[in-house]
Parts: C-alpha cells; sequence; structure tokens
C-alpha cells in the first residue's frame, strides 16, 4: 500500500513536471519518468501488457522521439507563453482532484467486478477476437499517420 | 458486407500511393472517386433493403477463427453513411481539377478515404472504443489535409485544430472510462441496460459532461469553437466542403446523439443543455459571420451557427423535433458542401477569399454564382429549398413542445443567416464587376459538376421533401425516439 501511494504521488508530481517546466527536454525526460512509474503500477495492479507497452513505447520509444526532434529543432528561442497557464494550471488541476475524488467515492461501491485473469481469455484473444474492429481502426490510424507524414514533408511544387 | 464501408476505403487508400507512381493524375481520380461512387450506390440502393428487417449487425468468422466485428447498420446510420458518400463524391469529383495544383494527389486521395473510412466506421460502431478509435482515424487524416497547403497559416490551423481536438480526445477517453467502471462494458447495448439497473445520477452526470465536452469540442458548439474557423477556412475547398459537412456533424453531432439519446437516454436536464448550447451556438456564431470579410471564415462561423439549430433540434427531444435536427443535419451537410466548393472555385479564378476585392463575378461565372445562390437560400431557409423545410420542421416542433422563445430565436437566426448570405452573395457575384477579374473564367469541368450536383440535390430535395423525408430522415428519427429500447431491444447480439 506505501509503494503503491509513492507511487502514485510519483507519477502525479512528474506528469505536472512535464506540464509546467520551461524547458523542452527536462519536460521530456518528466513524461518518461512518469510513464515509467505508470508501467510500474500496471504491472502491479495485474496489467502486465498494458506495463510493457507503457514502458517500452511511451517511455522509451516516444521519449527517443521527442528528444529527437528537441535536438533537430534547436533550442534559443524563448517562446511567449500566456501569464494565464501559471494561474489555469492550478486551478484546473484542483478542480480535477476534487471531482475525481467525489466520482471515485460513488463509484467504488458500484463498479462491478471485471473479469480478469483467464475468465476473460488471454491478452491475445482479447485483442484479435474480442477487439477486431479496433485492429481495423488502428491499422486505418496508422495509414493516416503514414500519409500525413507522406503530404507534410513532401517537395512544395507548383503551389505557393 | 457493411464491412465494406470501412475496409474498402482502406484497401483503395493503402494502394493508392504505390499506384500513385504509374499514373500521377488519370488513375487515382479514377480510382478515388470510382470507390466513393460504389459506397454512394451501395449506400442509397442496398441499405435501404438492408434494414428493412431491424438493424443489420455483422459478427463474422475470418479464415475459420471467429473474429468479433460488430457493426450496426440501422436507420441513423444509414442516413450519415448516404451523407457522406454524397457529400464525399462531390468533394472528391471537384478535387479532379481543384487539387491539380497543390500537387501528391494519390497522396491526397490516400488520406481523404482515410477520412471517409473513418467516418463510416464511426457511424457503424456498436461500441463506445470503437467510436473513440475511428474518430481518432478521421481527425489524424483530416488534421493532415488541413494543413495539405503547406503555407504557414495552413499549419498553424492544423496545430491549433490538432491541439484542441486533443483535448477532446482526453475528456471522451475520461468519459468511456467513467461508463466502463459503472457498467463494466463498453458495447452500447450492454452499457444501456447496466445504466438501467445502476442509479448513478452523479457519477452519469460526471460522464455525460465529459461526453459534452468531448463531442461540443467536436461539433464546434460555442463555447468550444475557436479551433473551426481557422481550420476549416485554411484546408482546401473540398476539404473544407468535407470538414463542414461532415466530419463535424459525425465526429459531434452523431456521435453525441447516439450517446446521449440511445445509451444513456435523453432526461430533461440534459435535453435543456443542448438546447441551450445549440440555441447560445446559432446565434452567437451568426453574429460573428455577420462581421466576417474572408468567404470561407463566414461560411465557417456560419457552419457553428447550423450545427446549433441542429443540436437545437435534436435537444427538443421530440420525434418532430428529432426528425427536424437531422432533416437539417443532412441539408446543411449539402449546401455548407457546395458553398465551401464555390468558394475554392471563387477563389482559384481570383486568388483571393476577401470578399471586398470580389465584385461582379457573376458575368464570368455564371454556374458557381447560380450554385452559390442556391446553396445560400437553402441554408438560410427560403422556400422551396430544402433547408426551408427543415428549419419549418424545427421551428414547428419548438412551438408544439412548448418552446415558443427557442422558437422565436430560430426564426431571429435564420434572419441574420440570410442577411450574411446575401452579403457574400452581393459583394462576390452581384454588382458591377471589378476589373481585375475580366480575365477570369467559370470552373473548370470537374469542379463545376461537383457543384451543380450538389445544387440539384439542394432544389430537388426540396421540391421532393415530403418523400425524402419518409425514406431517409423518418427511419433515422424513429431509431433516436426510440431512445435507450433501439439498442437495448433489437442490438442484442
Amino acid at each position: 500500500m506505501v509503494l503503491q501511494t509513492a507511487l502514485l504521488i510519483g507519477l502525479v508530481i512528474f506528469s505536472v513536471l512535464a506540464i509546467l517546466l520551461k524547458d523542452l527536454l527536462k519536460s521530456a525526460i518528466a513524461l518518461a519518468a512518469a510513464s515509467l512509474l505508470l508501467g510500474i503500477i500496471f504491472f502491479r495492479m495485474n496489467a502486465p501488457y498494458a506495463g510493457v507497452f507503457e514502458i517500452s513505447v511511451v517511455a522509451g520509444l516516444i521519449t527517443v522521439l521527442f528528444i529527437l526532434t528537441i535536438a533537430l529543432t534547436g533550442a534559443g528561442h524563448d517562446v511567449r507563453e500566456s501569464k494565464l497557464v501559471n494561474w489555469v494550471f492550478p486551478l484546473v488541476f484542483v478542480a480535477f482532484i476534487v471531482i475525481d475524488a467525489l466520482v471515485m467515492k460513488s463509484l467504488l461501491g458500484k463498479v462491478p467486478a471485471l473479469p480478469s485473469g483467464t475468465e476473460a481469455g488471454t491478452f491475445g484473444d482479447v485483442l484479435w477476437k474480442g477487439r477486431t474492429l479496433d485492429l481495423v481502426g488502428q491499422i486505418a490510424v496508422i495509414l493516416a499517420g503514414v500519409f500525413a507524414v507522406l503530404a507534410l514533408f513532401r517537395k512544395r511544387d507548383k503551389h505557393d | 458486407m457493411i464491412i465494406l464501408f470501412v475496409v474498402l476505403p482502406l484497401i483503395v487508400a493503402g494502394l493508392l500511393p504505390l499506384i500513385g507512381k504509374v499514373s500521377r493524375r488519370v488513375l487515382p481520380d479514377l480510382l478515388a472517386n470510382g470507390t466513393l461512387l460504389f459506397l454512394l450506390v451501395y449506400a442509397a440502393v442496398a441499405g435501404r433493403a438492408l434494414i428493412a428487417g431491424g438493424p443489420v449487425l455483422q459478427q463474422s468468422a475470418w479464415l475459420g477463427e471467429a473474429v468479433n466485428l460488430r457493426l450496426a447498420l440501422d436507420g441513423f446510420s444509414l442516413l450519415m453513411l448516404v451523407a457522406v458518400s454524397l457529400v464525399g463524391l462531390a468533394a472528391g469529383l471537384f478535387s479532379i481539377d481543384y487539387m491539380e495544383h497543390y500537387g501528391a494527389k494519390a497522396n491526397y486521395y490516400a488520406l481523404y478515404l482515410v477520412m471517409v473510412a473513418g467516418m463510416n466506421g464511426l457511424v457503424l460502431a456498436t461500441d463506445l472504443f470503437s467510436v473513440y478509435v475511428f474518430l481518432e482515424v478521421a481527425a489524424v487524416a483530416s488534421y493532415a489535409l488541413v494543413a495539405y497547403g503547406l503555407g504557414p497559416d495552413e499549419l498553424e490551423a492544423a496545430f491549433k485544430y490538432l491541439m484542441l481536438s486533443v483535448v477532446a480526445s482526453a475528456f471522451l477517453l475520461a468519459a468511456i472510462a467513467v461508463v466502463f467502471g459503472m457498467t463494466g462494458s463498453l458495447e452500447f447495448a450492454a452499457v444501456a441496460a447496466a445504466l438501467k439497473e445502476l442509479n448513478a445520477g452523479a457519477v452519469l452526470g460526471i460522464a455525460s459532461a465529459c461526453f459534452l465536452l468531448g463531442f461540443g469540442l467536436k461539433a464546434a458548439l460555442v463555447p468550444f469553437h475557436a479551433w473551426l474557423p481557422d481550420a476549416h477556412p485554411s484546408a482546401p475547398a473540398p476539404i473544407s466542403a468535407v470538414l463542414s459537412g461532415l466530419l463535424i456533424k459525425v465526429s459531434g453531432v452523431y456521435a453525441m446523439t447516439r450517446i446521449f439519446l440511445n445509451v444513456f437516454g435523453l432526461t430533461p436536464a440534459l435535453s435543456t443543455v443542448l438546447m441551450v448550447l445549440g440555441a447560445v451556438s446559432m446565434v452567437v456564431a451568426a453574429f460573428l459571420a455577420l462581421g466576417q470579410k474572408d468567404m470561407k471564415r463566414m461560411l465557417a462561423y456560419s457552419s457553428i451557427s447550423q450545427v446549433g439549430l441542429i443540436v437545437l433540434g435534436i435537444g427538443i427531444g421530440t420525434p418532430l423535433g428529432i426528425a427536424g435536427g437531422l432533416f437539417h443535419l443532412f441539408n446543411h451537410a449539402l449546401a455548407k458542401g457546395l458553398l465551401f466548393l464555390n468558394s475554392g472555385s471563387v477563389q482559384q479564378a481570383t486568388g483571393t477569399r476577401d470578399l471586398a476585392a470580389m465584385g461582379g463575378l457573376a458575368k464570368r461565372m455564371p454556374v458557381t454564382a447560380a450554385t452559390n445562390l442556391i446553396g445560400s437560400l437553402s441554408i438560410a431557409g427560403v422556400p422551396p429549398l430544402n433547408g426551408f423545410w427543415s428549419k419549418l420542421i424545427i421551428i414547428v416542433a419548438l412551438v408544439q413542445a412548448g418552446h415558443p422563445v427557442f422558437a422565436v430565436v430560430a426564426v431571429l437566426a435564420s434572419v441574420l443567416t440570410l442577411w450574411y448570405y446575401l452579403l457574400i452573395q452581393r459583394q462576390a457575384f452581384f454588382g458591377k464587376l471589378n476589373e481585375k477579374w475580366a480575365a477570369v473564367k467559370e470552373a473548370p469541368f470537374w469542379m463545376t459538376v461537383a457543384t451543380v450536383l450538389l445544387a440539384l440535390l439542394c432544389v430537388g430535395i426540396g421540391i421532393l421533401f415530403a418523400s425524402t423525408v419518409t425514406t431517409w430522415i423518418q427511419p433515422a428519427a424513429d431509431v433516436l425516439a426510440d431512445g435507450v429500447h433501439a439498442v437495448t431491444g433489437s442490438w442484442g447480439f
């Protein structure tokens, strides 16, 4: 319980840091740390596949992409940010915590036990046989991403 | 084979970049528009026969393995499929000539077809998470299409659109997680059945609020509309037509009404919230449209205003109100598609979107001017065009349901609508020909075909409105008016 609470608090702290840090590189690393903690939480909550994806894709691959992009774009240009963010973010954050606490309090007693383990079938069963339509959607998202990259990085001929 | 609506455009999209290496123009034009035409004919001809015996569901095996492809086609989804195919085809035909100077046409069509597949998938989805997945499919393709011109404005608009869409997605995911936590299911039918058992008013309220924020952003209802007046004008004209005509309705209005009316059940409180949001959007956006100098920006604000009217109509919750809202959704898709395509013709001919710089273009572009007049009058609600009948139904439904104030607001907003559309017509097309445009020519063949097709539909549906309502609108409205029972009753797997 203590470890779980520590992990959750760490997750929140690193997530908030990822938003508030002005340095993009530090922000990306804070995000990676947050998702690493989330991955561990997933493992501990009996969702190993979610944990593996969270750590390998979000903490690993995406962080590499972020850092690569930051390295390629170069630093030095201070972006002037609206002061409003400094006020709005903590407000929204507190409101979210309050709503979350209220919702979870009334939810906890009512949540029906979700099937887990062998009862729900293996990960592969659920993915291939349970959510087949989502796989089609997933393929479509990947296609959209590939075509988007092709379109946005094409040579600008004729059109000005 | 209703899975074809999703899979066929995806397969063709996958092939197009390869085909583009062989033939840069003709084959991509032919293949993309052929696919869209096939989907339109399939939806319009076979669709009604498919749903005649109740909603069609599909759960098939593939290569001997059980797969879970659950799709549902009922009156409401069929109406949306027809709208998507129809406006999609018109914009596709328009692209043949219009997208010529953008380059990489095969790639453009590939993205376009992925967006169509996303919209079709969303309309056929039977569970909350699939709705989210296909919403993202259409959205990811549309970000790239908005930025397709690669100019600074286009990129900025696409980025703004992306950022606000991500906020919408976050709210939608939060809502889906709450619903899953409450009911242990994502399936529409199971969620609807479980919610009836559970007495979870407060939690359901939170989920509804998150859905409202998410879909409100997607549908660009005031006050969540900030992205639309940048994103829609910046896109190439056929994409503006599809975004304003279809995407905000499919990923905003369709998804919202399907979930609120068929899964959650429309409560009086929710009905009031929808009506107020709709009325505020309708009025605020109409005033904002009046002040615009940019033709496409004015059309974009008009979209927000008209989506407001659609949500107001559906929000009444009575069968007549829902029918009026859905009819207006269909009519607005056609007319706004037409107007955005026309703005593309004008922009291509003159190189400007500034209304003040135009003038007298009707003399050089008579067909564009005439079709634009039809589209404008249709949206403004002038008889006997299609928009008149849908507005009339909504206003009658408002009076009938005991909301005379909303009815008066709707009438006044219509007057404002007519005002700013006449401004476009007068500044761009009527009056003395600006000397700068002496050499301007009518839009090329396929662009004209697309706009004439939509204009004829606006007139035709206006004249044959009674049969259109009974054939296409009523079955869709029946599904929504049936409420939760529509999915728990006949959607059982």
